[in-house]
């Protein structure tokens, strides 16, 4: 028999400020080696709980904790300080703030340190821990010189110098592109079979995980346990009510849910049964000129490029991390001037317009929302450029009202926005772009961090915008969006254009892997599709 | 090279010795021979882009002809002795121009001594070697070591910040009451930032054991080892035979209330 791990027992915890529990009377165990699933809705408590069961409350909490959570049959207060690590480990979403030193060695170490770890052990498993990740090669390499996915792999290692007997993954990938984050995926498989250890994931999104982890708790927006057993089992069945939490569901299971199919939904591609899904085909419509880019060069980043872009087009922007998208569209929407070459907007070079009327033309919403914000509050916030234009009061008080409704942020017009909600933020900075009726608008990554819902709601926006004739630019990691939205993709890669067309002319190149692309979901369905049909074909 | 190996610890107070005992001199040859000293010994035992040392002693240089040049120009001429200097097209008392290279040369030695210091230490051996050779706080070295870490990326985020508000149209400012009211817009989002980065960092760290307890192993051990002292001995030997030398030709001078 197993042996259980953890043990939580009736656990309420409460914060000062709120007068409602963050948790509410959770009991579960947790057996050695399991692999378990944590879900809930945005603020259900599930990073609360992670604290719980790292024994950082109650020793940080401002607020109460009561029940028990027992780490190896032992209260987890009754551990002398530090020495929880050895137990329950923690890799965090944020690449960037989980780290205290310079160097991928010296992080690693840390954790031995804290430990009291002798020297020449030490030495051994940093190497080991790094070996397992495989990031051996990086190990005098800075840390802030990495990628995203590279340093969660880092972040990973100096948990796993430690050895605890628990891992926690507290939204691991929420900050990675797709092709790092299947990599992460496929990295903890491979670790799951080489040691021992009980996983425990806290994920938005459903995709690659499926395989790996087999028993799910649901955690409601109460913070109540609403569901505790098989995960693939419940999903197969319940997978509309997880949908409605804002977990992003497999491609599958979430083409099953759009088509109305019953249950059992489909988890995997290879599942969905062969018939005919909806192509997505946008409209081409290649309107006049707008924005002509000629010989661009900037700095040693970008190299030559050369683009035109039509109205009521909706471009995709992808590529590799570093590969000069951001500095690109920088360079498009204005806001940086290229070392070389020229981008003419409706036939006139950028340097000749004025800013205050490009910014009429085109905007930029930027990676951060909370970059853009300049005033208290929500309503300030879109008013401020008509304001300033010279408005009459009536006239802008009616775009505003307008455009937050558009927006779905009526009613939050006295919130200060660095108080509204991830999804909230986006669709502010979304607003102040669209206030002046802009032809233009460039995204830097629109969905990046966001959950399911946040996402679709930002993304049907876009498309009644986009119907409304305004031309849209977006960067972005994630092929779906561009399988399902744009109209035209261009691929950097080192600073070049290395292609430039449509969706469909894309996913049929035979080079995507190498460009750090992959075939959106709905192609890989397609291919599953074929390579099954192919033998009957043959046969018949 | 020799320098990058000497425990930062032990160049550090030998760094602050020499500087403690050069304020109290107070003539010219001293600080000058010593500066070439200094620079001789950064150049041939240290490793760095030689270009970045000239970047970093302009200004220092700047610093230090300008103290030369006020000190000569507003000096108290009621002590004027009979001779005189001719130094671009003006006359000045030779002892004016002797306490004014007197105290240009000593901010020159400071720079030299410093640039040294920093041109061939490695920040994060530096406080490593503070926590153990001078028993500073864990709690306090590694908030500075993850500080050290956020410095990089809140200049990315300023200029990100920058960027995106003047996509927002917020002009350039043109007074500076405009050019404040822009300062306190930056501040905002950089500190939401910054605390929130800081406390997520916090988070992790504790999450990985760190108490601030000061029974720790190292993963670099800082020792001080028999060759470290090298350093010390070669420095204060130097300054010993500068000011014999000085004292030897008449040049020397403590400083004795001579401003």
């Amino acid at each position: 028999m197993s042996q259980e791990v953890i043990r939580v027992e009736d656990l309420t915890l409460r914060y000062e400020e709120r007068q409602k529990p963050v948790l509410s009377r959770l009991t579960f165990s947790i057996e050695e080696g399991e692999n378990m699933l944590i879900l809930g809705p945005s603020g259900s408590g599930k990073s609360s709980l992670t604290h719980c069961l790292n024994g950082l409350y109650p020793r940080e909490l401002d607020g109460a904790m009561n029940g028990e959570v027992l780490v190896q049959g032992q209260r987890t207060d009754s551990y002398p300080a530090g020495e929880m690590a050895q137990n329950v480990g923690v890799v965090f979403q944020d690449p960037e703030t989980q780290f205290c030193m310079i160097t991928v060695e010296d992080e690693v170490a840390f954790g031995l340190e804290n430990l009291n770890t002798p020297h020449a052990s030490m030495v051994e498993k940093v190497d080991q821990a790094l070996r397992q990740v495989g990031m051996e090669a990086y190990k005098t390499a800075d840390i802030s010189s990495l990628s995203g996915g590279q340093k969660q792999k880092v972040a990973l290692a100096c948990i796993l110098a430690m050895e605890p007997e628990v891992l926690i993954l507290d939204e691991p990938t929420a900050n990675l592109d797709p092709v790092a984050r299947k990599e992460f995926i496929q990295l903890l498989k491979r670790l799951k079979e080489e040691l021992s250890f009980t996983l425990l994931v806290i994920e938005h999104k459903l995709e690659g995980w499926l395989d790996l982890l087999e028993r799910v708790l649901i955690i409601n927006e109460k913070g109540e346990l609403a569901y505790d057993g098989p995960l693939h089992d419940h999903l197969k069945t319940y997978a509309r009510d997880i949908h409605e939490m804002g977990i992003q569901l497999p491609y599958a299971t979430r083409t099953a849910l759009e088509q109305g199919w019953t249950p059992p939904y489909p988890l995997h591609i290879g599942d969905i049964p062969p018939v005919a899904l909806p192509e997505n085909r946008p409209v081409l419509s290649a309107g006049k000129a707008l924005l002509e880019a000629e010989a661009v060069h900037w700095k040693s980043i970008l190299r030559n490029i050369n683009v035109t872009f039509h109205e009521g087009e909706w471009m995709a922007i992808v590529g590799e991390n570093g590969s000069g998208k951001s500095s690109f569209s920088r360079i498009l929407a204005g806001i940086q001037p290229p070392s070389k070459g020229s981008v003419a907007m409706h036939g006139r070079a950028l340097k000749k317009w004025k800013e205050s009327e490009m910014r009429k033309e085109v905007g930029y919403v930027f990676q951060n929302p909370e970059h853009q914000f300049i005033t208290d509050t929500v309503y300030d916030e879109v008013a401020f450029s008509l304001q300033h234009a010279g408005m009459k009061e009536a006239e802008w008080t009616r775009i505003v009202e307008e455009t937050l409704k558009f927006c779905r942020l009526d009613g939050l017009e006295d919130q200060h926005p660095f108080l509204l909600s991830q999804g909230q933020k986006r669709r502010l900075s979304v607003a102040t772009m669209i206030v002046e009726n802009q032809n233009m608008l460039f995204l830097d990554e629109p969905t990046f961090g966001q959950d399911e819902k946040s996402t679709s709601d930002l993304m049907s926006l876009l498309k009644e915008k986009h119907e409304n004739g305004t031309t849209i630019v977006m960067i972005t990691h994630d092929m779906e969006l561009v399988d399902k939205y744009a109209t035209r993709v261009l691929v950097m890669n080192e600073g070049e254009l290395s292609f430039d067309g449509q969706p469909k002319e894309l996913w049929a190149r035979p080079d995507l892997g190498d460009h750090h692309l992959e075939l959106p979901p709905r192609e890989q369905w397609k291919r599953a599709v074929l390579k099954r049909e192919e033998p009957a074909y043959v046969s018949s | 090279m020799f320098l990058h190996d000497v425990n930062p610890t032990v160049k550090a107070l030998t760094i602050i010795g020499a500087v403690f005992l050069l304020a109290f001199v107070f003539d010219p040859v001293t600080p000058l021979l010593y500066i070439v000293w200094t620079v001789f010994v950064t150049f041939v035992f240290g490793t760095f882009k030689k270009r970045y040392y000239v970047y970093y002693f302009i200004p220092f240089t700047l610093f230090a002809f300008g103290m030369f040049w006020t000190t000569v120009v507003f000096s108290d001429t009621s002590t004027v002795t009979a001779d005189s200097v001719s130094f671009l097209g003006m006359e000045f008392p030779t002892e004016d121009i002797w306490t004014a290279a007197a105290l240009g040369l000593r901010v020159l030695a400071f720079a030299t001594l410093s640039l040294l210091f920093l041109f061939t230490t490695n920040m994060v051996h530096f406080i490593l070697s503070l926590i153990q050779q001078l028993k500073l706080p864990p709690k306090i070295a590694y908030g500075v070591l993850a500080g050290y870490r956020f410095l990089p990326m809140l200049k990315t985020e300023f200029q990100q910040i920058r960027a995106a508000h003047r996509i927002r149209g917020v002009n350039r400012p043109d007074s500076w009451k405009e050019k404040l009211l822009q300062y306190q817009r930056f501040a905002i989002p950089l500190l939401a930032g910054a605390i929130r980065k800081a406390e997520r960092t916090a988070i992790a760290m504790e999450s990985k054991g760190f108490t601030g307890a000061k029974t720790r192993t190292f993963y670099r051990p800082m020792k001080v080892q028999r060759k470290d002292w090298l350093f010390p001995v070669m420095m204060f030997g130097m300054l010993g035979i500068t000011i014999a030398f000085s004292v030897y030709f008449g040049y020397f001078s403590w400083y004795d209330g001579q401003l």
